[in-house]
């Protein structure tokens, strides 16, 4: 089957278009590079990888506004693009650099961008819910025009903290977008062994009134278009909003996982119609760039890849002398 | 509220706790309150009791029973710059909110750079005939856990100075507030507006021949027993056990010689672990007999009247156990 374009979605103009692409690229080329590093010996710890699903990290990343806060999790490395991390920012964090966003104290994919309203990431599944809710209050309580997002994949909806976290936003009405990245699988586990009703957008509406759509998770236009209404609807005073974007985890859970789990030939299926960044491509064909500008925007992102690794291998590794500096941000006189 | 504390000039420790929390939302509007019924109801112990009408519904906020829920949006909101405080029911439903405490609220300051300024107030403590799960003293859990401070108010003055140093700080403050010493503990009111620093011990009674190193309900303990044993105790009363005032008790044991650690968490939690720890490795040389432990056993806080009063420690059978250490 030849690739899907994106569907024509008219509230995404051509700059966002572009920038779309970049992001989509930046994940994907960044990812891959990555990988290669781990392979090589030259990445400590594990890579984990939002292959399949960078539509909506670029997508949902540029939904928000510059005071707006988020709290990524691990497949959502466009959105910290979209966020202004540099490539060498996110790759100083998965070699453990004293520079690195998290001064080489975690690793890969666990960071965030205080200046920049990017929580950092925390492994514990579902602790971002309550903890965007709260976010969102804080924006309520001071009658700020901001929204507070996380992302969760539907293995977090199994977890106490999702729904305890969904009830309070519901309850206080904030305004706090939930984007639930539906990729099939949480780690080995398919969706059908984690829960009956598979449709979350369904149980979210149902459950706590939230209004929650799906969305075609491959689709950067699509999610970009559908999160971006949510994320005014909730700016402007209409209460918590989900949005359910739909994929496949084009990898294994991280690198080490070959994804074995997987039925034979299903990803490459997948990525044949629905690949994410081909998707954009095509669609970028369609409304008019050519062969020769679309391949310089895949140069540009290759290059921008390039030079943040070359800055973040020059970076200095931390001084174990320093490791107890910040355990607080007053230590007890 | 405010009429009870005026005309005589002598508050509670609750009293105390509320007044820290009235005149802490009057300096700063960031501060708000939230945890179960803790509005119109006032707060299961009444600790919040007329903050609703002072305050409005937006500052005094009634929640969910969802712990792990409302904890971990009060570090979203203090992510924000905002100074929630927390009230559990119970300290001993701070299992519930285990995970948003330890992982969430510890860690990020270390990995990100960005604070956590959230206060949890956690009534805590026996002697109350609660039971197993309204009894217990799970301040031992946290003790040892890096970005967290924890602090056990043992005086009136303590529990309104240490508030208010908890709203100010920057850092995750777990604030244990003893049940028992609600209602039986009273003292002059501290001046508005008091601290209490958030780190450093306090000598509650200067001695020359043993030291009691307690803290929480511990340190009236104490004082009642040091008044009937034969020899001249000192007084330790940590008021912040996490991190550790390390110097004081090592000062103290250095001129005394001799130590007890009173905690009323079980003893084989609590905070004890970590003191027995430093004076193993740092006081050796100045003691004159082994380190001892009064404490109860390694069991939940039983119901029964006979149990519980058997399980904690009394006045008389901490100054038994001082006798003992001053014996040796």
């Amino acid at each position: 089957m030849p690739i899907e374009p994106c569907a024509e979605a008219p509230s995404v103009n051509a700059d966002e278009r572009v920038e779309l692409f970049r992001l989509v690229l930046l994940q994907r080329l960044f990812e891959d590079r990555v990988m290669a590093l781990y392979r090589q010996g030259r990445v400590p710890g594990s890579v984990y990888t939002g292959r399949g699903q960078e539509a909506v990290a670029a997508g949902a990343g540029l939904a928000l506004c510059p005071d707006d806060v988020v709290a990524p999790l691990n497949r959502e490395l466009a959105c910290h693009f979209a966020r202004g991390a540099t490539t060498a920012d996110v790759f100083r964090n998965f070699f453990g650099k004293a520079t690195s966003p998290t001064f080489g104290r975690d690793g890969n994919m666990h960071f965030g961008a205080p200046a920049q309203g990017v929580f950092p990431l925390v492994s514990m599944l579902g602790d971002l819910v309550p903890l965007v809710a709260g976010a969102a209050l804080a924006f309520k309580r001071r009658g700020e025009r901001r929204v507070a997002m996380t992302f969760l994949g539907e293995g977090a909806f199994s977890v106490g903290d999702t729904h305890e976290g969904l009830n309070l936003a519901a309850v206080w009405q904030v305004p706090a977008v939930f984007v639930i990245q539906s990729n099939r699988y949480s780690y080995s586990t398919p969706v059908a062994r984690q829960m009956v009703n598979t449709n979350i957008a369904q149980r979210i509406y149902g459950g706590w009134s939230i209004p929650a759509e799906r969305v075609d998770g491959t689709d950067a236009l699509a999610v970009l278009d559908t999160v971006r209404a949510a994320v005014e609807r909730a700016r402007n005073g209409n209460g918590p909003q989900a949005v359910e974007a739909l994929s496949v985890r084009m990898h294994g859970h991280a690198a080490h996982d070959d994804a074995r789990y997987m039925p034979d030939g299903m990803r490459e299926e997948f990525a044949e119609r629905f690949d994410p960044v081909e998707r954009l491509a095509a669609r970028l064909a369609l409304d008019g760039f050519d062969s020769h500008a679309i391949q310089g925007m895949r140069d540009a992102a290759l290059a921008e890849v390039d030079a943040g690794l070359a800055e973040a291998e020059q970076a200095p590794a931390p001084d174990p002398a320093t490791l107890e500096n910040g355990v607080y941000a007053a230590p007890p006189s | 509220m405010s009429a009870e504390i005026g005309p005589t000039g002598s508050i509670t420790y609750l009293e105390a706790i509320s007044a820290a929390l009235q005149d802490a939302m009057r300096d700063d509007d960031r501060v708000f309150l939230l945890g179960e019924d803790i509005g119109a109801f006032g707060g299961a112990f009444g600790v919040t009791t007329g903050l609703l009408d002072e305050f409005g519904e937006a500052r005094v906020m009634d929640t969910p029973i969802a712990e792990e829920g409302f904890v971990g949006a009060a570090i979203g909101a203090a992510w924000m710059g905002e100074r929630p405080v927390v009230e559990l029911q119970f300290a001993d439903f701070i299992t519930c909110a285990f995970d948003p405490i330890v992982t969430v609220a510890a860690k990020t300051h270390w990995r990100s750079g960005q604070s956590i300024p959230i206060t949890i107030r956690c009534p805590t403590g026996g002697g109350v005939r609660g039971g197993p799960f309204h009894s217990g003293s799970p301040e031992g859990w946290f003790v040892g856990t890096a970005g967290l401070k924890i602090v056990c108010p043992g005086t009136v003055e303590d529990a309104y100075g240490l508030l208010r140093a908890a709203i100010d700080d920057p850092d995750p403050v777990l604030y244990f507030e003893h049940k028992r010493l609600y209602r039986t503990l009273r003292a002059d009111a501290p001046p508005t507006g008091h601290r209490t620093p958030i780190g450093p011990a306090a000598i509650a009674r200067a001695g020359d021949d043993a030291t009691v190193v307690t803290y929480g309900s511990g340190v009236s303990t104490a004082l009642a027993a040091a008044a009937l044993v034969d020899g001249d105790v000192e007084i330790v009363d940590l008021r912040t056990i996490w991190p550790l005032d390390e110097q004081t008790i090592l000062t103290s044991i250095e001129k005394t010689s001799r130590v007890l650690v009173l905690q009323e968490a079980s003893r084989s939690t609590g905070a004890a672990g970590v003191i027995l720890s430093l004076i193993a490795r740092r006081s050796f040389e100045h003691l004159d007999a082994p380190p001892a432990l009064h404490a109860p056993p390694d069991t939940p806080v039983p119901f029964a009247p006979e149990l519980e009063d058997g399980y904690m420690p009394s006045v008389e059978s901490t100054a038994a156990a001082l006798d003992q250490l001053l014996a040796y």
